[in-house]
């Protein structure tokens, strides 16, 4: 386990004893990174800044929604904005379409990306390996895997967007899950096991 | 039904994603229920996809996001004052031993315990939809509906929920213009209940719950021992 995983396994604690300061340095160190997320799947700022917000507030409500014996309290939290950003846009979605159909509005546009920022420095190494790993996958299993998990696309829409039967989207997204897990598992790793 | 692990391992990695919809989600649902749990294999794999759902969030460039967030979290937090989890959902995700994910008008599923990857995702929805000002909670017999305006899920919820007369069940329905649609049967799991249902407000009017005999057929109730949610709106 590395040791901002114990640290936050500490601020985890802190949580569910109701500490604000837990909480809010897990705010500052999280939530640059879980605002990218949902920005970059939801395309609005507004959508994202909703997203993130829900996400904490879960957290503090409910912090003994996160088991510390499935993994790191980072991967929990980023997947639960994952779900809710996802969630978010399948909404939108449907009440664009809602509203499409009764007034044929213009589609949102997406906003201008925001200004990047530098976060802590074990994070900024577990992103170059979770983009290093991202680059080691076949193009035709990396574009299924994106649509998925960063364009919040369901399988029946990823196979009529790149017109590939949906079995075949299925056996891409999971060729790309298990060797992404393969070596993201094996960079996590400590040196020597 | 899917027994086999290759198309197992594909459907849990399009619920990790979030990416099935139809038939693949519900089949997904069912196996969160009745094999993963008992099954090693099914866990091991399942938790390895989520974390790298987490892992896979890091790969988007980190964003500043707007200075107004923080404060406004912060009245929230404030405005809870001393009461730290005053919603009757976290005093029940806090001790809950059962939580079942139901699966849209497929089949009933009797409570399962120790579904850990229903119930922390539930829990934790949960949480948020009753922080919402808008968010109604109204009982509904032995148990409690919790919902908001505009969401298409509601959770059915209850602590120290008396066990059915021997041989019943509790039975969950959603209704159209009156007419009961079976969603699913549960028990109270040492008095506990929280389930997830999905509920499409444009369609959907009302939800019941009653008790049934357990062998009762689930196109309509039989029992007059029934609650609606609407009822006491």
């Amino acid at each position: 386990m590395r040791d901002a995983d114990r640290d936050d396994l500490e601020l985890h604690r802190g949580l569910a004893a109701g500490d604000r300061g837990a909480f809010e340095t897990l705010y500052r160190r999280y939530s640059p990174s879980a605002y990218g997320l949902a920005y970059r799947i939801t395309g609005q700022q507004v959508l994202a800044q909703d997203v993130v917000h829900d996400a904490f507030l879960a957290l503090w409500r409910a912090p003994e929604a996160y088991d510390p014996a499935r993994g790191a309290l980072r991967t929990f939290f980023l997947s639960l904005v994952h779900h809710r950003a996802v969630d978010t846009v399948r909404r939108e979605e449907r009440i664009r379409a809602r509203q499409d159909r009764a007034s044929n509005l213009e589609p949102v546009t997406v906003e201008d990306p925001a200004e990047g920022v530098t976060d802590a420095a074990d994070l900024a190494e577990r992103r170059i390996e979770v983009r290093a790993a991202l680059d080691t996958l076949p193009p035709d299993q990396r574009q299924v895997l994106e649509l998925a998990y960063y364009g919040g696309r369901t399988q029946v829409q990823i196979a009529e967007e790149i017109d590939i039967p949906i079995g075949t989207v299925k056996t891409r997204t999971l060729a790309a899950m298990r060797k992404l897990r393969r070596v993201l598992d094996r960079s996590e790793a400590p040196e020597g096991a | 039904m899917t027994d086999d692990h290759g198309t197992i391992d594909e459907l849990l990695a399009g619920h990790v994603l979030r990416s099935l919809t139809g038939a693949d989600a519900a089949e997904a649902d069912r196996l969160l229920t009745d094999h993963v749990p008992g099954c090693i294999e099914c866990r091991t794999t399942l938790e390895g996809f989520r974390r790298l759902s987490g892992d896979m969030g890091l790969a988007a460039e980190p964003v500043t996001p707007p200075e107004t967030l923080l404060p406004r979290l912060r009245r929230e937090l404030d405005a809870e004052g001393a009461r730290r989890r005053p919603m009757r959902v976290v005093a029940v995700a806090a001790g809950v031993a059962a939580v079942v994910g139901l699966a849209g008008l497929s089949l009933s599923q009797n409570i399962r315990a120790n579904n850990a990857d229903v119930r922390a995702d539930s829990m934790a929805e949960a949480a948020v939809l009753a922080s919402r000002p808008d968010a109604r909670m109204v009982d509904v017999g032995p148990v409690q509906e919790l919902s908001a305006p505009g969401e298409e899920i509601l959770y059915v919820m209850g602590d120290g929920v008396p066990m059915p007369p021997e041989g019943s069940v509790y039975r969950a329905w959603i209704v159209s213009d009156e007419t009961p649609t079976f969603v699913g049967e549960f028990l109270p799991d040492e008095g506990w209940v929280f389930l997830e249902i999905p509920f499409d407000p444009t369609v959907h009017d009302d939800l019941w719950i009653s008790v049934e005999p357990a062998d009762a057929p689930t196109d309509e109730p039989v029992s007059t021992e029934r609650w609606s949610a609407s009822a006491v709106a």
